[in-house]
């Protein structure tokens, strides 16, 4: 109980609690504008938090990430246009409720629902760490090894259109972090004599150039592109009514959102999908879904809150993002000098009990901001184009800059931004690479280490039975694409 | 000019069963993507040969894991995996169609422009220092993408580099890199 308190009598300093004040208004903003999004904005804030405390600066960095996944609904419910990709299933529903007339109402359930399921996934959050983190002190390096490869899998079926691509990605993110020095040899990698190649290729700016100047050179041509308004919000909280239909929607979605976060690299927006699904085979209304249905807000919300409370139980537990945006928050650990995994728990568990408070802090923080400012978050897309993205751009200079004072950063930061441009225009999304670029140090650590162990012999690795039950369950979710059709079909005809 | 009657396929006689191979086998392969799979697997040929050009080690310090060992074990599963996708559009829901969304629109020239805009700035971003370069993106990036008021751009060139410098040296101790300013500084 002690860390406990310590860790929460950490947020109470003012300046820390102004952190994530910061940090929710900066997430819900980011959320509600289309084009930008809360990895971008953890991305993009990283390099400027190295003069804050390290429990500050996570705080701050956290309650981002749960703002950001609600910010996103916003729009989304507004104008049709989501924020952020978790939000895309919002709009399904929430857009035509809006049309209706009932915008403050479809407001107020997506607020109620994302604090719901963000509060229940902090719950889990808070029990499952330590118990988690407790089973992985017993690893070896064969099982964090065969770990890290099925959160590599695992993004096979994280959201974007393809399976190899993702799986290309964070191939190419691994290749990326093996720049620089070979630790058991001292020989140089790839570095072609350039000193500031020898300590590999910074994260930071490899971040910031993905998913800020990648998105800054695609926006560049949607110039044109001009988004309907609903005017006239007055936010309402669900009625007595509204809230007994959706209640066990939101509790599912609770537990599903919960559970895909905790999944590595799965994130909010498959959570989200999936809630919304969910939520409509359950519905006895399911001819309503799509026509402004409460449950099509509240499922998809509920889900993706949860997803982001989820996602940080294996990024702090093992060491192992939950999804895009944790795997930032994991690179901030380790900028901060922290070793995430099972020691971080073991060494300082009050630093992990203060992210569980700043972040059930954010939701309530988010609830009421979200409520009292949905009108003015709804405008801040009018903030022209023109001048939105040049900002983006000077934020990610600097944060480029400032992390080494090195132009070499600024041309990473550069170089990656055009390069996920165009991976983006051939269907290989940002966060795979980052996945890879992040686990790339832990997988390659682990492997030699074992491959040393085991004195060169692959099979030794299938003596262990956790690291059979990981390697299962990568050729499961390998797989998955390709067998998932053949249950479905088992299934069918099961209940026919 | 093109008055000629463009014969049917059916009419084309003896050349049929060739127009079928090719329906077949665009069918079977992805155009874009067999392009796209060259590209990378000439990447991966590429950094292999690089990695082959690695400082030579001892066997005894490598312990029979040389430097080369782990990129090239992650260029062979790239490739592997590379190698499925001018298929990947036959286990895909909406096929192709899914998969050239992105790429289908060229890329505009707005965007080529801008990356260039953006690069000469990074150039001269050492020379310019960090200050000078915030205020060089936001008077030239916003006209660039069409904004004409001048008072707004004006304004926002001086004020948005000016906070951002005054708030992240002065709160976050950020350090910016003074460039030709130094020369006008005490």
């Amino acid at each position: 109980m002690e860390p406990v308190i310590t860790g929460l009598l950490l947020l109470a300093d003012p300046f820390n609690f102004f952190l994530i004040f910061c940090g929710v208004v900066v997430g819900v903003t980011v959320g509600a504008l289309p084009g930008l999004s809360s990895p971008m904005a953890v991305a993009l804030l990283l390099p400027f938090t190295i003069g804050l405390e390290p429990v500050a600066a996570i705080a701050m960095l956290a309650s981002l990430y749960c703002a950001g996944t609600f910010g996103g609904s916003i729009t989304a419910i507004l104008i049709n246009a989501p924020g952020a990709p978790p939000a895309v299933a919002t709009a399904f529903d929430g857009y035509p409720m809006a049309q209706r007339g009932e915008a403050g109402r479809a407001l107020g359930l997506a607020a109620v629902s994302s604090v719901i399921g963000g509060v229940f996934s902090l719950v889990v959050f808070l029990l499952a760490t330590p118990m988690l983190a407790k089973v992985a002190l017993s690893f070896n390096p064969p099982e964090y090894f065969a770990l890290a490869v099925f959160a590599l899998s695992m993004l096979a079926s994280i959201s974007g259109k393809s399976s190899i691509r993702n799986l290309i990605g964070g191939t190419v993110g691994v290749l990326i972090s093996t720049i620089g020095i070979h630790l058991t040899t001292g020989v140089e990698r790839f570095t072609f004599g350039s000193p500031e190649m020898s300590d590999g290729i910074h994260f930071v700016a490899v971040l910031i150039g993905l998913f800020a100047m990648g998105e800054l050179l695609n926006q560049s041509q949607t110039l044109k592109v001009t988004l309907e308004r609903i005017e006239s919000i007055v936010v309402k909280l669900p009625s007595r009514a509204d809230f007994n239909r959706v209640k066990w929607t939101i509790l599912r979605s609770c537990g599903l959102g919960t559970f895909i976060g905790i999944l590595p690299a799965e994130g909010s927006t498959v959570a989200a999908i999936m809630g919304y699904n969910e939520a409509k085979r359950w519905s006895k209304n399911k001819e309503e879904f799509g026509k402004g249905c409460p449950e099509g807000i509240a499922g998809p919300e509920a889900a993706n809150n949860a997803a982001a409370g989820g996602a940080m139980v294996p990024t702090l537990a093992l060491g192992i993002p939950g999804s895009g945006t944790t795997a930032i928050i994991l690179a901030a650990l380790i900028m901060h000098g922290f070793r995430p995994g099972p020691y971080l728990m073991n060494e300082t568990p009050h630093f992990i009990y203060a992210i569980f408070g700043a972040m059930l802090i954010a939701n309530f923080m988010f609830l009421g901001i979200g409520l009292a400012g949905a009108k003015l978050f709804s405008r801040i897309t009018l903030i022209p184009k023109t001048f939105l993205w040049p900002a983006v751009f000077v934020f990610s200079l600097v944060g480029a800059y400032s992390y080494s004072s090195s132009l070499f950063d600024v041309w990473v930061m550069l170089i990656a931004g055009i390069v996920g441009f165009v991976m983006r225009r051939h269907g290989f999304g940002p966060a795979p690479l980052v996945m890879g670029l992040i686990l790339g140090p832990l997988v390659e650590e682990r492997l030699s280490q074992s491959m040393i162990l085991f004195d060169n012999n692959w099979f030794r690795f299938f003596e262990s039975p956790i690291v059979n039950l990981f390697f299962f369950l990568t050729a499961l979710s390998l797989f998955w694409p390709l067998i998932s059709p053949l249950f479905k079909r088992l299934f069918r005809s099961s209940t026919q | 000019m093109n008055d000629q009657p463009v014969p049917k396929e059916r009419d084309i006689g003896p050349e049929t069963s060739e127009v079928r191979k090719e329906t077949f086998a665009s069918a079977l392969v992805h155009g874009p993507d067999l392009v796209l799979t060259v590209i990378i697997l000439a990447f991966c040929g590429l950094v292999y040969y690089w990695t082959s050009e690695f400082e030579e080690v001892p066997q005894l310090l490598a312990q029979n894991l040389p430097p080369e060992w782990f990129p090239q074990l992650l260029l062979w599963t790239i490739i592997v995996l590379t190698l499925s996708l001018p298929f990947e559009h036959l286990f895909l829901k909406a096929g192709k169609k899914e998969l050239d969304e992105d790429r289908k629109a060229k890329v505009q020239p707005i965007a080529i422009i801008t990356a260039l805009l953006l690069f000469g700035i990074v150039v001269m971003f050492e020379t310019l220092g960090t200050i000078i370069s915030m205020i060089l993106v936001c008077i030239l990036l916003p006209p660039l993408w069409g904004e004409r008021r001048l008072k707004m751009i004006f304004s926002f060139a001086i004020i948005f580099p000016s906070t951002v410098a005054f708030v992240f040296s002065n709160l976050l101790k950020v350090y910016f890199e003074p460039g030709i300013l130094a020369l006008f500084l005490p």
